[in-house]
C-alpha cells in the first residue's frame, strides 16, 4: 500500500484523484456494460415465461414467480443439484489428494524436478476441449490403448462412460486429470516458504518425515489448501466440454449437471426464461461462495 | 486442386446453363449472384456430401461463393434451432428436419416457396415440384398449405443384417415378427466376436417403429389430441422388449451410438443386426468401404402384435425468414434439387431420392441393388405402407421435439439398468407433459 | 513473499523426551535420487493420456484399431485438416486472442494502476465484484449476450468474441497487474512528481517499463484463456468467427469418426498454449486465482 504525500495543497491532490478516476473509469464502464447489465437482463427474463417461439406474446410479467416454482417442483432440475455436488465435491477432494501428493513429491531444488514440475503443468492449461478430447479417447474402448491393455490382461472392462454407476466417476477423473496442477502449484508456492528453524530443530530432535508433516508442514498448507478447494469449487460449477462431448448429460441425466441442464433448457428448447432462472440459481451460489472467499481475508490487496 | 477446380467449374458452367434460366445470358463474364455469399447448412449425410462434391459447378454457374457447413444431426438441430428461433441471417439454406419441420414451419421462421417455384425467372418450367413425392411433400408444408421446404430425401426405417451368413449358420431366415428377431439375436449373438444388435441413439425414430409394433402411441391421436401415451401398459412392453435388445444382445457403449457408429460398425462387421434409414444402409453397399458387402441382408422393420409400423422420414431444403439472400438461397436449392443433379446423385449410388422420376429411374433400381436385395423396393414398400396408415402423424406435430428427447433418455435409463420401464416411461410422460404445457399446449 | 520467521512452540510429542533417538541416517544422495526416479515415472503415468493424444496424430489412418504401438509416422492426419474449415477457424482463434488480449490490456492496465495507487471507499466492493465476474458460470452471459448481439449485428464476428472475452479477462489483467505495480517503490515516482511529471507520465516512464516483465506475463496469460475458451464460441459463433476449439467438435462427430483427425487437430490446437505456458509457468497461479488469494 502506498500512501500519496500531500506536497503542495488540495488542488494538487485533487487533480492527482481525478487522474486515477480517469484510469479508473474505463474499466469499470466495459465491466458495467458486460456484466452488470447482461446480469439485470438474466433477472428480468428470470420472471417471464419467455419462449422463442412465440416472444412477443411469452414476454410478460403476469406471473413473476413461475419459473422460479418450477424449479423447485422440477426433479430434473433437483437431480441436477445433486449431481453438481457430486461431482464437485469427488473431483475437487481428488485434485487436492493428487496436488498435495506431488506438491509434496516435488518439493526440491534439482532441475530434473523444476522440469518435471513444468510438465506438470500441462493438464492445466490445455483448451478443454483437448482435455475433453483426450480422455473420450481413453474412454472409447474402440480405440482406448486403457480398455486394450486390460483386455490384453484378461480383465475386459466394458465402457466407464455408457455405464450409468461409473460415468459420474470418470468424468471426476478427468476432471482431476485437469486440475490437480493448480493445486499443485499453490502448495508447492506455500511450501517454499516454510520456515527452516522449525523444520531443522524438530528433525535433529529426531522426528520422522512423517511427524514433521503432520505437525510442522501440514498447519502451515492447510490453509492454502481450504482456498484452493473453494476456488475449484466455484470453477467446477462451469464444468461443460467434458460433459458434452463425453457424455452429453447420459446415460439418461446421471451426468447432468446445473450448468448442462441450464444450456439444454436454453439452447436445445429456446426456453429462455426458463434458463434464466436456472442461471440466476447458479449465480447466485457463485456469489455466495466467492463472498466467503473474500470474507476469508484472501483480498490481500487491501492491506498492503 | 485449385486448378482441378477451376476445369470442372468451366466445365460444368458451360454443360449446366441450361439448369438455371436467366444464367444463359451471362455477358462479359458478369454472373447473376456475383459477390455473394451463401451460407448453407445441414445436418452430415450421403446426400449433403455429395452436394458439397458439386458446388464447384454452382459456384461457376452463378458467381456466389458457399459455405456449407453440415455438423452432425444433434448438433445441427440445436443451432438450426437456436439460429431460426432468433430469425438470424446467419444462414440462408437450411435443412428442414422431419421432427422439427412443423415446429419452424409453423412458428413462421421459414419463408413460403411457393412464389419462388412458380416464377418463371428463377425456376425453369421442366423443374417440375409434383415430381416430388405427395408424401414427401406434406411435412413440409405449412398449416397455411404453402411448401416450405423441398424435400432431399424419402427415407423408411428398415431392417439389416451385415453378417447373414451367421444367422444362415444357425439354420433360420430372416426375422419377420418381433418374437423372429429376439430367437435369431440369441442365435447369433457374440459368434466370430459379433455382438448382436444395436441401432442409433436417437430412440425417439428407431424405437418408435417397435411402439407401434406392440400397439402403443405417442400422442393419444395426433394431430388433433395431444396428450402424451407413453405409460400405457402396451408402451411399456414395447420399451421393455427394446431395451433388453440393446442390453443382451448390443456391443459395449451401444446406448451411445451415433448414426455414423452404427454404419461403422456394420460395414466393420462389428455388429450383427440394425434399424436404419436406407440414407445410412445405402453406404453398406460400398465396395471400397465396406468390410461385410458379401453378407448383408436387409428386410423390413419386425411385425409386433398390432402390426408393422417402419417409421417414415422426409428432409428438405429451405431458405429462413432472416436470410438476405433469398434469391441466391433459391438458386441454390432449386439446383441442388433439379432434376440433373439429383439424378446425378442416384448415379453415384445415394439411397433415397424424393423425386418419384428418380425413384422408377434404371440408374436408381439397379444401383441400389445390393448383394441380391432390392433396397428401393423394400423402402418403397415401406413409404407406401406409411402413408397407408398414418402411423407417422406423431411427427408432424410442432413439440414432437421436446418429446423426441424424452423418449431418447428412458430408453437409455432402461437398457442402462437405472430404471425399470414402467419407471422410466412415467418420467417420460410426466416430463413431456410438463413441457408441452411449457409450450403453450392445451392439454 | 513474506517470509515468517516466527518461533514455533512445538507439540509436546515431538520434544526430545518424547522421541527415541533416530537411527542411522540414510545417504542423502539416494534419497534424492529415488525422489527423482519417482517423479519420472509418475510423469509418464500421468501425462500418458496426453502422449497418447500426440502420438495418434501422427499415426497412418487404418492402423488406428491396431493394437502395435510401433507404426511408421505419418502427417496424413495434419494435412487433411487442411481441406475445410479448420484452418480458417485457427486463424480466428489467433485473431480473437490476440485483439481480446489486446483490449484488456488497454482498458485493464490503468484501472490496476489507479486501484493500486489510490485507496478509496468502496473498493471492497469493487474487488468483489471483479472476482464474481471471473468466477460466473458463461451460461449467465451467453443468454443476454445472444439476443444483444442479434440486435447489435455482433453475432459470429471477431469483435463480438473479442468483447465477451472481456467478462473473464479484464479480471484477470486488473488482479494481476495490482500485484506487480505494487511490486514498484513509490519513491520513483515520487521522485519523477517532484520533477513536474503527472500521474500519468511518470507511470508511462517509470512504474511501467519496471513492470514490463509482470505486463508480458500477463498477456500471454490473456492470451491463453481466450484461446481456450469453448462455450462462449460454441453459443456466438457460426462459420465466420468459429475459432478452433469449435471446429475440432465439428469432427468429433463426422462420419467414420476420424480419429487421426481429431488427435492432428487436438495437437495443433493446444501446440500455443502449451509453449506459453512454459514461459509464464512462474505466474501462472496468480493469474488462475485472480487475486482471489494472498500470494
Amino acid at each position: 500500500m502506498s500512501t500519496l504525500t500531500a506536497q503542495s495543497g488540495l488542488g494538487w491532490e485533487a487533480a492527482r484523484r481525478r487522474a486515477f478516476l480517469w484510469g479508473l473509469l474505463p474499466s469499470l464502464a466495459v465491466l458495467l456494460v458486460i456484466t452488470l447489465v447482461p446480469a439485470l437482463a438474466l433477472l428480468v427474463a428470470s420472471f417471464t415465461p419467455l419462449s422463442l417461439t412465440d416472444a412477443a406474446a411469452t414476454f410478460h410479467f403476469n406471473d413473476p414467480l413461475v419459473n422460479y416454482r418450477h424449479l423447485l417442483e422440477d426433479e430434473r432440475f433437483l437431480r441436477s443439484i445433486a449431481t453438481q455436488l457430486k461431482l464437485s465435491i469427488s473431483s475437487v477432494a481428488l485434485q487436492l489428494a493428487v496436488g498435495l501428493g506431488l506438491a509434496l513429491l516435488l518439493n526440491g531444488r534439482s532441475k530434473l524436478l523444476g522440469a518435471t514440475r513444468t510438465v506438470f503443468l500441462i493438464p492445466m492449461v490445455l483448451p478443454p476441449i483437448v482435455v475433453a478430447l483426450i480422455w473420450k479417447i481413453m474412454y472409447t474402448p474402440d480405440v482406448s490403448p486403457l480398455h486394450r491393455a486390460l483386455e490384453a490382461v484378461g480383465l475386459p472392462v466394458r465402457s466407464l462412460i455408457a455405464n450409468p454407476d461409473t460415468a459420474l466417476w470418470a468424468i471426476s477423473i478427468a476432471d482431476t486429470w485437469q486440475w490437480f496442477p493448480f493445486t499443485m502449484l499453490m502448495v508447492l508456492a506455500t511450501l517454499q516458504m516454510v520456515p527452516d528453524d522449525p523444520l531443522e530443530a524438530a528433525s535433529l530432535d529426531g522426528a520422522n518425515r512423517w511427524q514433521l508433516f503432520r505437525y510442522i508442514v501440514f498447519p502451515y498448507i492447510r490453509p492454502v489448501l481450504v482456498v484452493c478447494g473453494l476456488f475449484r469449487l466455484i470453477d467446477s460449477f462451469k464444468a461443460f466440454p467434458l460433459i458434452y462431448v463425453l457424455t452429453d448429460g447420459g446415460p439418461g441425466t446421471v451426468t447432468e449437471v446445473t450448468n448442462y441442464y441450464g444450456f439444454i433448457q436454453a439452447f436445445n428448447f429456446s426456453y429462455w426464461g426458463y434458463a434464466s432462472a436456472i442461471a440466476m440459481v447458479m449465480l447466485a451460489g457463485v456469489f455466495m461462495l466467492s463472498w466467503l472467499v473474500g470474507r476469508l481475508g484472501w483480498n490481500d490487496h487491501d492491506k498492503r | 486442386m485449385t486448378q482441378r477446380r477451376q476445369l470442372l467449374q468451366a466445365a460444368s458452367a458451360l454443360s449446366a446453363t441450361a439448369l438455371l434460366p436467366g444464367f444463359a445470358h451471362a455477358q462479359s463474364g458478369a454472373k447473376k449472384f456475383q459477390g455473394v455469399t451463401l451460407n448453407v447448412s445441414t445436418f452430415s449425410a450421403a446426400y449433403p456430401k455429395l452436394l458439397q462434391q458439386y458446388l464447384p459447378e454452382f459456384e461457376a454457374l452463378t458467381g456466389a461463393k458457399v459455405n456449407f457447413d453440415s455438423p452432425s444431426f444433434p448438433v445441427y438441430n440445436q443451432r438450426a434451432d437456436l439460429e431460426l428461433s432468433t430469425k438470424g441471417s446467419a444462414y440462408d439454406v437450411v435443412n428442414v428436419t422431419f421432427i422439427y419441420s412443423s415446429r419452424w414451419i409453423n412458428s413462421g421462421w421459414l419463408t413460403p416457396l411457393d412464389d419462388f417455384i412458380k416464377n418463371p425467372n428463377l425456376t425453369p418450367a421442366d423443374w417440375d415440384v409434383n415430381d416430388f413425392l405427395p408424401g414427401a411433400r406434406a411435412p413440409e408444408t405449412g398449416k397455411d398449405g404453402k411448401l416450405y421446404g423441398i424435400p432431399w430425401t424419402a427415407e423408411a426405417l428398415l431392417s439389416a443384417s451385415s453378417r447373414f451368413d451367421l444367422v444362415q449358420q444357425a439354420g433360420l431366415a430372416y426375422p419377420d415378427t418381433t418374437d423372429d428377431l429376439v430367437k435369431v439375436l440369441r442365435a447369433v449373438n457374440k459368434k466370430e466376436r459379433v455382438a448382436g444388435f444395436v441401432s442409433d441413439s436417437h430412440y425417439g425414430w428407431t424405437f418408435v417403429p417397435y411402439l407401434h409394433a406392440f400397439g402403443g402411441d405417442v400422442f393419444r391421436k395426433a394431430p388433433d389430441d395431444l396428450y402424451p401415451t407413453l405409460d400405457t401398459p402396451e408402451a411399456i412392453a414395447a420399451a421393455e422388449y427394446y431395451a433388453s435388445l440393446l442390453r443382451e444382445f448390443g456391443p459395449d457403449g451401444a446406448i451411445t451410438y451415433t448414426p455414423d457408429q452404427v454404419t461403422q460398425a456394420l460395414k466393420l462387421g462389428r455388429v450383427n443386426f440394425t434399424d436404419a434409414g436406407q440414407l445410412h444402409l445405402a453406404q453398406l453397399g460400398d465396395a471400397a468401404t465396406s468390410k461385410t458387402i458379401k453378407t448383408l441382408k436387409f428386410g423390413q422393420v419386425p411385425k409386433g402384435p398390432a402390426g408393422r409400423f417402419p417409421g417414415t422420414a422426409v428432409h428438405g431444403l429451405g431458405i429462413p425468414t432472416g436470410s438476405k439472400n433469398k434469391e441466391a438461397a433459391w438458386a441454390f436449392i432449386q439446383w441442388a434439387l433439379s432434376k440433373q443433379t439429383t439424378r446425378k446423385a442416384v448415379a453415384a449410388g445415394y439411397g433415397s431420392p424424393a423425386r418419384r422420376s428418380d425413384i422408377d429411374s434404371k440408374e436408381f433400381r439397379s444401383k441400389q441393388i445390393i448383394n441380391g436385395n432390392d433396397l428401393a423396393q423394400l423402402a418403397l414398400d415401406s413409404i407406401e405402407l406409411a402413408s397407408k396408415t398414418g402411423h407417422m402423424k406423431y411427427r408432424t406435430v410442432s413439440v414432437y421435439p421436446q418429446v423426441d428427447q424424452q423418449l431418447n433418455k428412458a430408453i437409455a435409463l432402461i437398457a442402462s439398468g437405472q430404471a425399470s420401464a414402467k419407471q422410466a416411461l412415467q418420467q417420460a410422460q410426466a416430463q413431456s407433459i410438463t413441457e408441452l404445457k411449457r409450450a403453450g399446449q392445451n392439454l | 513473499m513474506t517470509s515468517a520467521d516466527a518461533t514455533l512452540t512445538l507439540p509436546a510429542s515431538l520434544t526430545a523426551a518424547a522421541l527415541p533417538l533416530p537411527a542411522t541416517r540414510r545417504a542423502g544422495w539416494l534419497r534424492r535420487q529415488a525422489r527423482g526416479l519417482v517423479a519420472i515415472a509418475l510423469l509418464l503415468v500421468v501425462m500418458f493420456p496426453f502422449l497418447w493424444l500426440v502420438q495418434l496424430a501422427f499415426k497412418p489412418g487404418a492402423e488406428i484399431f491396431e493394437d502395435s504401438l510401433l507404426f511408421v509416422p505419418t502427417l496424413e492426419g495434419f494435412r487433411s485438416l487442411l481441406q475445410g474449415n479448420f484452418l480458417k477457424s485457427f486463424w480466428n482463434s489467433l485473431a480473437v486472442s490476440t485483439l481480446s488480449t489486446g483490449l484488456s490490456l488497454l482498458i485493464g492496465v490503468p484501472a490496476a494502476y489507479a486501484l493500486t495507487r489510490w485507496q478509496f471507499r468502496g473498493r471492497r466492493h469493487v474487488a468483489l465484484w471483479i472476482l464474481v465476474t471471473r468466477m460466473a458460470p458463461p451460461i449467465a452471459f451467453t443468454i443476454p449476450f445472444f439476443l444483444a448481439y442479434r440486435w447489435l449485428g455482433l453475432q459470429d464476428t471477431i469483435a463480438g468474441l473479442a468483447i465477451v472475452y472481456l467478462t473473464f479477462n479484464l479480471a484477470i489483467v486488473i488482479w494481476l497487474m495490482q500485484t506487480f505495480f505494487e511490486a514498484v517503490p513509490t519513491a520513483l515516482e515520487e521522485a519523477a512528481y517532484i520533477d513536474g511529471c503527472v500521474v500519468w507520465q511518470a507511470f508511462w516512464r517509470i512504474t511501467l517499463p519496471l513492470a514490463s516483465p509482470g505486463l508480458a506475463a500477463t498477456a500471454v496469460l490473456c492470451f491463453i484463456f481466450s484461446w481456450n475458451d469453448f462455450f462462449y464460441a460454441l453459443i456466438l459463433t457460426r462459420t465466420n468467427a468459429i475459432t478452433a476449439p469449435v471446429a475440432i467438435v465439428n469432427f468429433l462427430q463426422y462420419e467414420g469418426w476420424e480419429w487421426t483427425k481429431i488427435a492432428a487437430s487436438g495437437t495443433l490446437v493446444m501446440f500455443p498454449v502449451v509453449i506459453f505456458t512454459v514461459l509464464v509457468r512462474t505466474y501462472l497461479v496468480r493469474g488462475l486465482t485472480a487475486g482471489g488469494v494472498k500470494d
